[in-house]
């Protein structure tokens, strides 16, 4: 292969791929995205990690797996998420080559999988199998589950609750690992939900002008002058809700699109004054093709960029309503519900507060870390070195 | 100029309607009302109102009106300036919210002043080091800090700073100790002073990580500008070329961008607010939302966004004053 095959395969090399290159050698990044994929792991296996039912269960010749029976149809969906990420990993030259599309399709299936279960959390039965006697069992590594309470309240952390208990004696161990499940999740769809109303709008208004971007603009600019967490505090306020893990997806996403309609409406004024839309326009191509196969594509970076940030902002509105009440409501296990708890037994129970709290930080940077890292290579001008 | 003014605070006036109109629909779409809440639990003590009461309940909240007759009498009642009186106590909302705004504002207020006359320096020294220890030290310990939830650090700090069990310098929550009214003029500001460092600390860091980013990137495009080269070039001293040359230009963006932060900030506020139990604005909202208690909803929302359009507009006019380069004309 000569040199001029190898400059050749370099220009060839997709956005996508150029933007994987720069965000790879960024140490910062790439370790925010390590964190994300290890929290993300542990979201989906959380019931193996922290269960009050054994995983395998060995007595009198019969072998059960208890952990499979205890397991909510809510739980079993988290655990799509582990042969999807494979998949993605082992197709990612092709996925990452049409990414606008993929990611749209990839969006829509996770938001399928959250939104069409039923996000109703029942109370464990008080069964487990800590004390059952049995002739081998293999119980998780945190034998509690989040939301059963034992006789030991507020037990410091200890070698049997490792991050001790809270009021009712749950395990705020058990809690952790599945509020993980509940962050993570309402960050993602919260900000599928953004980024659909964001897009769609900023893309109307960016596309068309005119007088629908004048009204699109002033609808933009009315919600932003309401500062977004009273807003939301102002609707759940006033509608509350009693099954609400996806109700407060759709207020945090509802409310959250600003920035990005204003992004994509920018783009899109840039990008329609090249000459490519006009020359694929000339070609007679439909409004929809040009929007999708040619403006969408070339916004897609800082959307992208934009997105990663929305979502560590959803995940910190999430833990901030639900630390006021507002948001997710006990027993369903959260981050800011146990920071809630800190705060009314602030004088002693240090363990409440320092463990959730570590928590919500480490996620918030690795996202925060993530969208700088692709912010950067992006845009690598932006850089500042 | 001037026209340039006046056009844009005929602007505000669309985005002012829809608002309010919005959060008149809010409140209204809303299931149950301010007078079948009173009639459940209200002042009578948890009697059930007779059906005449609540009529007239009714009546006089005029909920019985359609919605874009009793926004319009709110509409009108606002042009004379008058903000109608509580559902709750019938006081008018006019005093409510003056009784509660100052304590709102300083926080807010003071929380921006700290955060601008630290995150400048800081901007500033990182952008000067840049790439060095010092830099990246600033940058790794802005970005930890602007990943922890305001809420999280209040905790902490209430917990090792004012609970009695590390530390007992502070006060935990409140604006002010009991004995605050027998308190002459001095002692009282102390008081409130000491009652006021924890929460302006808490609001203070997360605009302080954004702000000091800011004008890092900003200083540091400004000493790549021909300018400073040209100022290097003629043997001024380093320190000249920094301040006067450079900073000058890099300070342009960075005023303008405390806009931006006000609604986080006073969004950041209620939080703050309802964490060290302060009499603000978030609280006063908070209860007024449990009650339905419209004419005060409607209220805070349109003092907050006429606060949040004039800081707006403030930005942009301020943009024009300190770069002469940039005209409306």
């Amino acid at each position: 292969m000569n040199e001029l095959d190898e400059s050749h395969q370099i220009y060839r090399e997709s956005y996508s791929a150029r933007i994987w290159h720069h965000f790879r050698r960024d140490p910062f990044a790439r370790n925010g995205l390590r964190v994300v994929v290890v929290l993300f792991i542990i979201a989906a296996l959380a019931p193996f990690l922290a269960n009050s039912h054994a995983l395998i269960r060995v007595d009198g010749g019969h072998t059960t797996f208890p952990v499979f029976a205890s397991m909510e149809p809510i739980e079993w969906r988290f655990l799509l998420y582990v042969p999807l990420g494979l998949l993605i990993y082992a197709f990612r030259r092709p996925f990452f080559a049409r990414t606008g599309i993929h990611l749209l399709l990839l969006l829509g299936v996770v938001g399928l999988t959250e939104v069409d279960l039923q996000l109703a959390h029942r109370i464990n039965d008080p069964s487990n199998d800590r004390d059952r006697p049995a002739g081998f069992k293999l119980m998780a590594p945190i034998p509690y589950s989040p939301i059963e309470s034992t006789p030991d309240q507020f037990s410091p952390p200890s070698r049997q609750h490792l991050c001790g208990t809270d009021e009712t004696g749950r395990d705020i161990a058990a809690r952790m690992l599945h509020g993980t499940r509940t962050s993570l999740s309402i960050g993602f769809i919260a900000q599928s939900i953004a980024l659909l109303v964001g897009v769609t709008l900023g893309g109307l208004a960016g596309y068309y002008k005119g007088w629908l971007d004048i009204a699109i603009f002033r609808f933009i600019e009315t919600v932003d002058c309401f500062p977004t967490l009273l807003l939301i505090l102002a609707v759940i306020g006033l509608f509350p809700s009693q099954n609400n893990m996806f109700y407060i997806m759709a207020v945090i996403g509802l409310t959250s699109w600003t920035g990005l309609a204003r992004l994509v409406r920018g783009e899109f004024l840039r990008l329609g004054a090249h000459s490519f839309p006009q020359a694929a326009r000339a070609l007679g191509a439909s409004d929809y093709r040009i929007v999708v196969r040619h403006l969408l594509p070339n916004a897609l970076g800082p959307i992208l960029v934009s997105s990663t940030f929305g979502v560590a902002s959803a995940i910190l509105i999430e833990s901030s309503l639900s630390f006021l009440g507002f948001g997710i409501q006990a027993p369903t296990p959260s981050w800011g519900d146990i920071l809630n708890d800190a705060h009314r037994y602030i004088d002693f129970a240090w363990w409440l507060a320092l463990f959730p709290a570590t928590a919500i930080l480490v996620t918030l940077m690795a996202y925060n870390f993530v969208g700088e890292g692709l912010r950067d290579a992006v845009d690598p001008r932006l850089k500042v070195k | 100029m001037t026209t340039y003014i006046i056009r844009r605070i005929l602007l505000l006036i669309p985005t002012l309607f829809g608002i309010t109109l919005l959060t008149f629909l809010l409140i209204r779409l809303a299931p149950g009302n301010a007078a079948l809440l009173k009639g459940g639990m209200g002042e009578s003590g948890g009697r059930a109102m007779t059906a005449e009461v609540r009529a007239q309940t009714i009546k006089l909240y005029e909920l019985d009106k359609p919605w874009y007759q009793a926004y319009a009498t709110w509409v009108g009642r606002t042009l004379r300036l008058d903000l109608g009186e509580s559902f709750v106590d019938h006081r008018p909302v006019a005093e409510k919210i003056r009784e509660r705004l100052p304590l709102t504002l300083s926080l807010a207020g003071s929380a921006l002043a700290l955060s601008y006359l630290l995150a400048i320096p800081l901007g500033i020294i990182a952008a000067l080091r840049r790439g060095r220890l010092v830099d990246r030290s600033i940058s790794f310990a802005v970005f930890v800090l602007y990943s922890i939830p305001s809420f999280a650090a209040a905790l902490f700090l209430i917990f090792y700073v004012a609970s009695g069990d590390y530390l007992n310098l502070l006060p935990m929550y409140g604006a002010n100790s009991i004995e605050a009214p027998e308190m002459r003029l001095l002692p009282w500001c102390w008081d409130r002073i000491a009652h006021m460092i924890l929460p302006v600390t808490c609001l203070t860091y997360a605009s302080l990580a954004s702000i000091s980013r800011y004008s890092r990137v900003s200083m540091l495009e400004a000493l790549g500008q021909d300018f400073v080269r040209t100022a290097r070039a003629k043997g001024l001293s380093n320190r000249l070329v920094v301040f006067r040359h450079a900073l000058r230009n890099a300070l342009i963006p960075i005023i303008t961008i405390f806009a931006l932060e006000l609604p986080g900030i006073i969004a950041g506020a209620v939080i703050i607010e309802s964490i060290f139990s302060l009499p603000g604005m978030g609280q006063l909202m908070f209860n007024s939302l449990d009650t339905k208690d419209t004419p005060v909803i409607m209220g805070i929302t349109f003092v907050a966004a006429i606060v949040t359009l004039l800081s707006y507009l403030a930005a942009d006019i301020l943009y024009v004053v300190v770069d002469p380069r940039i005209t409306f004309e």
